[in-house]
């Protein structure tokens, strides 16, 4: 399969620390991809260089046609194929509803196409129930998954997830990660890191581990020794 | 003189019957400072926001300065003013001295400060990944700081109503660039140090009842507002 995007010799540092030491990676269509590293290993950053959040300190883009090296270019057309989550998903201080219309409402999407559309996806990710909630009230694991499915309705062709079930609860675990694969099987490529292998129930199609800002690819199948 | 017991009775009588040149100052008042305010906000809040957001040279200096002008008193800011606006200043072309124009100048340079510096300290107490998550979800960074200002809108309020509170109350300003014109540029605090300086002080109770209603108002739409935000968070 053909790499749409192609991450280059990309550095990194702050505070005269290097974060991120020449990294070199590609993305393909449809792949679910688990980003392992150690906590500082540069994993987040690397995410939010990707999403066009973060500038490199050097770094080739291949995308849409490139090789790019103009930064601003590549920050938007970044941020217009890819949705980056934090950690800890910020929600807007409105509706379930009103957060998962926000960025079609950006996209000046007509309201009638939006309520069919969010109703569609929260139906989709067994979140309708919450449709009218406020996001305050809801709980850490329902959250998340509301900022997903706020990313996902925006149908970006690159999903970046930072440590999507960490501090969870086996059953918001369960139901996260359920979503994910969903989203991958609705064609939407997923990037999502953790500091633990242990995935099992992802239909990881590639892993990727970060130690002390450099890359080292592993085979999927390393995935059940636990190696960080 | 009155004693402070039949001021205040003829003060409220004043009010309840309406008189004419009793309102006409509340309206000048409220007139001139409502729109010293809609026209700095704007202006304030995009400060705030790249004060807050935007790493540039001179950003920690040009804080420092905006919270300096905090102290500033009414009266260097009317007496600068009256400077730059009398015949001889450099502005004295423009005729605004002792215009309501030049009254919303001056409240607009005594109002912007608190804006901005309270603006930046609710915006940088906010969650700074409001403007990423719009940004992710496609909104344009001018739209990005929108949607920061909403969420950040309890502490923005309380800048707002400050800064309403300083420029409705100040006699400073609006007494050296306003002249103190009836009907024209007298305004509340004006008004009161005028009328006090004669001896009527019915009028001048009457206009501070309306300037402690007001005060109890602003903090009650404040406190409601607020409470609402701690509700939801």
């Amino acid at each position: 399969m053909t790499p749409w995007l192609r991450v280059k010799a990309t550095c990194f540092s702050r505070n005269k620390r290097e974060i991120l030491k020449n990294i070199s990676v590609e993305f393909s269509e449809g792949e679910l991809i688990l980003l392992t590293g150690h906590n500082g290993s540069g994993k987040t950053t690397l995410l939010r260089i990707i999403a066009g959040l973060l500038k490199p300190d050097q770094g080739l883009f291949e995308l849409n046609g490139g090789p790019w090296s103009n930064w601003r270019f590549i920050r938007n057309s970044l941020r217009q194929n890819t949705c980056y989550l934090h950690q800890q998903p910020y929600l807007f201080d409105c509706s379930v509803f009103n957060n998962v219309a926000y960025g079609l409402r950006r996209q000046g999407v007509g309201q009638q196409e939006i309520t069919s559309r969010v109703t569609a996806a929260l139906e989709a990710a067994s979140l309708d129930h919450l449709q009218r909630r406020h996001s305050r009230e809801l709980s850490g694991g329902e959250q998340q998954r509301v900022a997903m499915v706020r990313a996902w309705v925006l149908t970006p062709r690159l999903m970046l997830l930072d440590e999507p079930v960490a501090n969870m609860d086996k059953q918001a675990r369960r139901l996260c990660l359920s979503l994910i694969n969903q989203l991958y099987k609705d064609k939407v490529s997923v990037i999502l890191t953790s500091h633990d292998p242990q995935q099992g129930e992802l239909q990881l199609t590639r892993h990727l581990h970060l130690y002390q800002g450099s890359m080292e690819p592993k085979p999927i199948d390393t995935l059940d020794k636990r190696d960080t | 003189m009155e004693s402070l017991t039949e001021a205040s009775l003829q003060a409220i009588y004043l009010l309840a019957t309406g008189d004419r040149a009793l309102w006409a100052i509340i309206g000048i008042s409220f007139s001139v400072s409502l729109r010293a305010i809609l026209i700095a906000t704007p202006f304030a809040l995009v400060i705030a926001f790249l004060l807050t957001y935007q790493k540039f040279p001179g950003r920690r200096l040009l804080i420092a300065l905006f919270n300096t002008a905090l102290s500033i008193p009414a009266v260097v800011v009317g007496l600068t003013l009256y400077m730059v606006l009398s015949r001889a200043g450099p502005l004295g072309d423009l005729k605004l001295l002792f215009t309501q124009n030049a009254m919303i100048i001056g409240q607009i340079i005594l109002c912007f400060p608190i804006l901005v510096a309270m603006g930046h300290s609710a915006l940088q107490a906010g969650d700074r990944r409001v403007f990423e998550t719009a940004i992710t979800l496609g909104a344009k960074p001018w739209r990005a700081m929108f949607t920061v200002i909403h969420e950040a809108r309890f502490g923005l309020t309380a800048a707002l109503v400050a800064g309403f509170g300083r420029i409705i109350a100040e006699v400073g300003s609006s007494m050296m660039v306003g002249g103190n014109i009836l009907n024209h540029t007298r305004n509340i605090p004006t008004a009161i140090a005028l009328e006090t300086s004669r001896g009527f002080f019915a009028q001048g109770i009457a206009l501070g009842i309306v300037l402690l209603l007001l005060a109890l108002t602003l903090n009650l739409l404040l406190a409601s507002i607020q409470g609402k935000g701690e509700i939801k968070a």
